[in-house]
């Protein structure tokens, strides 16, 4: 029986879709089996980010309408085994779709894969209600910035209000180097208000902006640090022990590494 | 600080400014110029009410003040008003950081008698709990955008970053404690304070109350 796990945050632009995109393709490389489902209906973006808008011919709502069956509307991504892609519709809106419905795709997806991923989208109406409906984990994506914090905050209420359990946290655009200059808030900060479970911390990284425009998620790339952090949460989630490095002190080492390095 | 000459509060009906009895034009004037200039923010184009103490001024003396008042710091008197003690009403804001809230309905409790109710969680963003039957004590935190509110004492055994309304139903005497108290808003029977935006944590207990001037205190809690 595989997991199902709803990926949110409350609010818009924290990565929620690249972070699903990322831990959907890194669980696939670690050898998983892995759907992943985008639940922003209206306005789908996890095809786009995983570079198969072109192959979409069925939706969830196709699926749900009965036009096709559910095996029929999966995306396989053919550049890693065991990796597909349940499409939203993007003529219908969210309250097209019953979160009874949700449900029952997931349920069914759970009998033929070890992971479920669903991209939540932003927002705690039916969308949220929708994406989060047949899931038994959660995870929340925050940025280290108070009106994410504040958003991830309602929706972990939201959610452990729903009896979804357990729930992790990513801190996603995480920068060293603004809280070492004190203008972002530091990992205890955030923890200290969130007080669930860390999942781990990806570090900004301008390669998300261009591995989103072509399509091809950052973890197939060994040479970025959010790719590694993706790769590491990807692993916690099949149960290793993988400890979350400190990120805060890296920082300021490569910022002496970086200043040697200008130097020469 | 306080003015013992005049004083300027608001009530539910505006603002009043409260003149002692017994002195003389000029010394009023000259309250007057030190209250107005006490505000940190400029009170052009208010209405205000003249409270005076008995015996009431002169004719003369009214009419100078009203045209002062107009002339120098484009304040209206709606009227002069002779009363014996303060107005029976409470003050409902007495310091620039304080607002006008809604009036006290039910009679205040007293603390010993009342119920409490714990909550052993953290209270999230958009959640509330309300308690307008005694105080409350959580086992948590009060997150930004969350919102506690209770009849008698709120006692946070964590961060206050919420807003919190302690005494809703009147009772003046309600404080809230908090283990690390850096709130959006506290709110005290009908007295509102805001902390400064920014504000860091003191990495002490503390507590908030009215205090003599009429507006919420916060300070070190040691003992209660």
């Amino acid at each position: 029986m595989g997991r199902v796990i709803v990926v949110t945050s409350g609010k818009g632009g924290v990565g929620k879709t690249t972070s699903t995109a990322n831990l959907g393709t890194a669980l696939a490389l670690l050898g998983k089996t892995v759907v992943i489902v985008d639940a922003d209906v209206g306005l789908r973006n996890l095809d786009i980010v995983m570079g198969l808008e072109s192959r979409i011919v069925y939706t969830s709502m196709d699926v749900i309408d009965k036009h096709c069956e559910l095996s029929k509307a999966l995306v396989r991504d053919r550049r890693v085994d065991g990796l597909t892609l349940l499409a939203a519709s993007q003529k219908n809106n969210k309250d097209d779709i019953q979160p009874a419905q949700m449900k029952a795709i997931c349920d069914k997806l759970r009998s033929t894969h070890d992971f479920v991923l669903v991209d939540s989208p932003a927002g705690i109406e039916r969308g949220f209600s929708n994406a989060s409906a047949g899931a038994d984990e959660a995870i929340v994506v925050t940025t280290p910035d108070v009106s994410a914090i504040r958003d991830a905050d309602r929706i972990i209420g939201l959610i452990q209000h729903a009896r979804i359990e357990p729930i992790n946290l990513v801190i996603n655009r995480f920068s060293p180097e603004l809280v070492g200059n004190g203008s972002m808030m530091d990992q205890a900060d955030v923890m200290d208000i969130l007080n669930i479970d860390l999942l781990g911390i990806v570090p900004e990284d301008t390669g998300v902006i261009t591995s989103t425009n072509r399509g091809i998620p950052l973890v197939y790339e060994e040479t970025s640090a959010a790719a590694h952090a993706y790769m590491r949460i990807a692993r916690r989630l099949t149960g290793q022990q993988i400890p979350i490095p400190d990120l805060e002190q890296k920082g300021l080492f490569t910022s002496i590494l970086n200043w040697f390095t200008r130097k020469s | 600080m306080a003015n013992s000459i005049v004083a300027l509060r608001a009530y539910r009906d505006g603002l009043h400014l409260i003149i002692k009895p017994h002195l003389s034009i000029t010394e009023i004037e000259k309250a007057i110029q030190e209250e107005i200039s006490r505000m940190n923010r400029p009170l052009n184009g208010a209405s205000i009410q003249i409270d005076l103490k008995a015996p009431a001024l002169q004719e003369e003396d009214m009419a100078y003040l009203r045209s002062k008042l107009k002339d120098t710091y484009n304040l209206t008197v709606r009227e002069f008003m002779v009363v014996s003690e303060e107005p029976t009403p409470p003050p409902i804001a007495a310091a620039p950081t304080t607002h006008i809230i809604t009036p006290a309905v039910n009679p205040p409790n007293s603390r010993e008698s009342e119920p409490s109710r714990i909550i052993p969680y953290t209270i999230r963003s958009g959640q509330t709990e309300d308690f307008p039957q005694g105080s409350l004590i959580i086992y948590g935190d009060v997150n930004s955008g969350a919102e506690v509110r209770a009849g008698g004492d709120i006692v946070v055994l964590g961060a206050l970053r919420g807003n919190a309304h302690a005494g809703m139903n009147g009772r003046l005497s309600s404080v809230i404690i908090a283990m690390n108290l850096v709130p959006m808003q506290l709110q005290i029977s009908n007295y509102l304070n805001r902390i400064a935006i920014g504000e860091k944590s003191r990495g002490y207990p503390e507590i908030a109350r009215i205090g003599k001037e009429d507006v919420i205190i916060v300070e070190r809690f040691v003992k209660f």
